[in-house]
């Protein structure tokens, strides 16, 4: 799971490589989904502070 | 700016981007310090702000490749923030090793914010968007720093599998997981 942003990301890079301007963008949207749903799963400590 | 200096100042930022992945990477190698998912998260954000940086230099700079850049910088700054506030107050502990006094997560926060900023200004350049009577190429040297940053994501895919396994990582991990499954432990 954890793996899936890094991968995803230099799928991208690849593509970027192989000339391929928006399935490279379209993958590296997809990436930080998975990056952002991984952060929402791994921030559930209650912060100690007053905002 | 010209087009041409654009694609060179985007392969140079590409390149500080590389060489804070590798920073990571040794401390991780040398000084087995492993990294938390909150800070695998991070290394993902400096990676996808590489990808903007990376599409400027292959196809020329565009505003939505700047965006690219900034929304990744956005979504790490997130995460290190987030991080940061869990250590902020006095002993609530930190997590691995400080550099200059610092911890990684701290200095995460404030290279995400140079980076949005650094995106943010460049935009700024107009001339670089206009349309080239001959059609630009990257520098064999700037391809060099797209092909270093994919390595980087790639070393980073194959070291959090070994650390994490195909699931989620240990909040504090000790160990590769993986490593440990296959010796058996």
């Amino acid at each position: 799971m954890m793996t899936l942003p890094f991968f995803g990301f230099f799928v991208a890079f690849a593509l970027v490589l192989a000339g391929h301007r928006v399935p490279s963008m379209v993958i590296w949207a997809l990436s930080l989904l998975a990056m952002l749903t991984l952060f929402k799963m791994h921030a559930t400590d209650p912060l100690n502070l007053v905002l | 700016m010209t087009p041409s200096f654009s694609r060179t100042l985007n392969a140079l930022g590409l390149l500080a981007i590389t060489i804070v992945l590798a920073a990571a990477f040794f401390d991780q190698i040398v000084f087995h310090d492993l990294p938390c998912p909150l800070c695998l998260l991070q290394r993902a954000g400096f990676v996808g702000a590489g990808i903007g940086l990376a599409l400027n230099v292959k196809f020329g700079p565009r505003p939505s490749h700047y965006a690219i850049m900034i929304l990744s910088a956005f979504a790490g700054g997130l995460v290190s923030v987030r991080q940061t506030l869990l250590h902020i107050i006095p002993g609530e502990g930190t997590y691995g090793d400080a550099f200059f006094g610092i911890h990684f997560y701290a200095w995460a926060a404030a290279v995400f914010g140079l980076i949005a900023l650094g995106g943010a200004i460049l935009l700024l350049f107009d001339r670089q968007f206009a349309p080239e009577a001959v059609p630009g190429r990257p520098t064999r040297l700037a391809l060099i720093a797209v092909a270093l940053a994919a390595a980087m994501a790639l070393a980073n895919g194959i070291s959090t599998t070994l650390e994490c396994g195909g699931g989620m990582c240990a909040d504090n991990p000790t160990s590769y997981q993986l490593l440990d499954q296959m010796r058996g432990k």
